[in-house]
């Protein structure tokens, strides 16, 4: 088969498995997903503020990439099985490169951010990272075809709705501010930018992965191993060696479970983000997923109480901040993909599927969110092996840690969790109903 | 012998170096690094 009759079996055999019900239904999960994703992404700062001894910002991001490293290779093997991770590395092996790179932007930026914070405080750090939306949009546009032929209707959604969240995100910041805002240092400025602006680049990678029909779940276990070893490196190098860091983790052992479950929180918000990148694109999942700012400070106020005694004016921006953030979303979640927008996608998979000699078959089946093979490979003993192994680590350092003396409102932690679990549960049935989590 | 019109296709990894979705995040991962370094 000549390449570009390699390229025009995509879009057909796409259309072929994807008419317009179908569509619609993947474009409603992928919304799903989004906000189940900023859900569990704002989540995964709680268990973080029970680590109250003086850490390093460096041992408590490492601790937490190491809890993400066990959830990104359990997590996969429990559902899927690594047959299944190699049975799609053998289809598109290029694809770990990206998966590499990504996860080291995530481990370079999540270091900036420590510094932007420090520098110039988190009212005015957060939402300039969170221009990483506008960059997707961008990214997303230029490289994968996302919103073209898509009206003016769903640019004024998608462009208007991550603006006013922009403004929702700024007010929010504003109220949420625990640090005295130091004089404005244009270095930390930069460093928030420069945080936004590699966040914003690391959805080249997902969206590039998924419109090659790699499983979400098959490119977190690549991406993960960039984002320890980079994570790692910088740690290494900030605490001034391998045996100072491990003298600190060694003083930290007692809070290390509360990071490590955080990291864990984490990739379940991150999974449903993959997701929602793989079926709305990077220009809708970004602005979604950045919902987390507003279950941060959901957990923020009515678990760990940090806007207590404050002022009305700090309500009246958590408020509006919220509501403009809520109006926001809602724009973007109503202006998902049409027909027409998503044939530019095909035509963007079909490049990718001619670039890289990956079959056309299983680009089309993916996107479509189906399997390519009747028989996808099963689970296999080491699957096993792996999930029990991260548990294990889980369970010592759960035997080893420490319950900090803080007096939780537990009904309101409670109803929080069953909150999550609730759009954990009504997420993850409709994704393996409609997809089987492919 | 039936001829082929497929035009040749470069391996993986010469596709990798031409793909501009290579080099922009490489370019930025850089680009990070050094703020980084400049910022400590």
């Amino acid at each position: 088969m000549s390449v570009d009759a390699a390229a025009s079996a995509v879009e057909t055999r796409v259309a072929d498995a994807l008419d317009a019900a179908r569509l619609r239904r993947l474009q409603a999960l992928g919304i799903f997903c989004g906000f189940t994703a900023g859900a569990w992404l704002g989540a995964a700062e709680a268990p973080t503020k029970l680590v109250t001894i003086g850490v390093s910002p460096f041992v408590i991001s490492l601790a937490m990439v190491l809890g993400v490293f066990l959830a990104r290779w359990s997590v996969p093997a429990l559902i899927q099985g690594t047959a299944y991770v190699g049975a799609d590395l053998r289809q598109a092996p290029h694809l770990v490169v990206w998966a590499i790179l990504a996860g080291c932007l995530w481990a370079v930026a999540n270091t900036l951010t420590i510094f932007a914070i420090r520098d110039v405080g988190l009212s005015i750090a957060f939402p300039l990272w969170n221009t990483n939306s506008l960059l997707g949009i961008l990214w997303g546009f230029v490289f994968f075809n996302e919103l073209r032929d898509a009206g003016w209707s769903r640019w004024l959604g998608v462009l208007g709705g991550t603006l006013v969240m922009f403004a929702g995100a700024t007010l929010l910041a504003l109220a949420s501010s625990t640090v005295a805002t130091r004089e404005l240092a244009f270095r930390g400025v930069v460093a928030a930018l420069t945080a936004g602006v590699l966040w914003g680049t690391m959805y080249i990678p997902y969206r590039k992965a998924y419109l090659s029909g790699m499983s979400p779940l098959s490119f977190v276990t690549f991406f993960t191993i960039g984002e320890v070893a980079m994570m790692g490196g910088l740690a290494i190098g900030f605490t001034g060696g391998v045996a100072p860091l491990w003298q600190e983790l060694a003083r930290a052992q007692a809070v290390l479970f509360w990071l490590l479950l955080g990291g864990f929180v984490w990739v379940i918000g991150d999974l449903f983000q993959q997701y929602a990148a793989k079926y709305v694109g990077i220009s809708r999942g970004i602005p979604l997923s950045n919902t987390n700012q507003l279950w941060g400070l959901l957990w923020g106020i009515l678990v760990f109480g940090e806007l207590a005694g404050a002022g009305r004016g700090t309500y009246g921006q958590v408020i509006g901040g919220s509501l403009l953030m809520a109006l926001g979303a809602g724009a973007i979640a109503l202006a998902s993909a049409t027909g027409r927008e998503h044939l530019r996608w095909r035509e963007a998979a079909a490049r990718e599927s001619r670039r890289y000699g990956i079959d056309p078959e299983y680009v089309a089946a993916r996107m479509a969110g189906r399997e390519a093979t009747t028989a996808p490979p099963r689970r296999r003993w080491i699957d096993w092996l792996i999930v029990a192994a991260a548990t294990a680590v889980f369970v010592v350092f759960a035997a080893l840690a420490e319950v900090p003396p803080l007096a939780l409102p537990w009904a309101r932690v409670a109803l929080l969790a069953l909150a999550m679990l609730a759009l954990l549960g009504g997420c993850g049935w409709t994704l393996w109903r409609a997809t089987r989590f492919s | 012998m039936k001829q082929t019109t497929s035009a040749p296709r470069p391996t993986r990894v010469a596709a990798m170096l031409r793909d501009p979705h290579f080099w922009v995040p490489v370019a930025v991962l850089v680009a990070g690094l050094l703020v980084l370094g400049w910022i400590t």
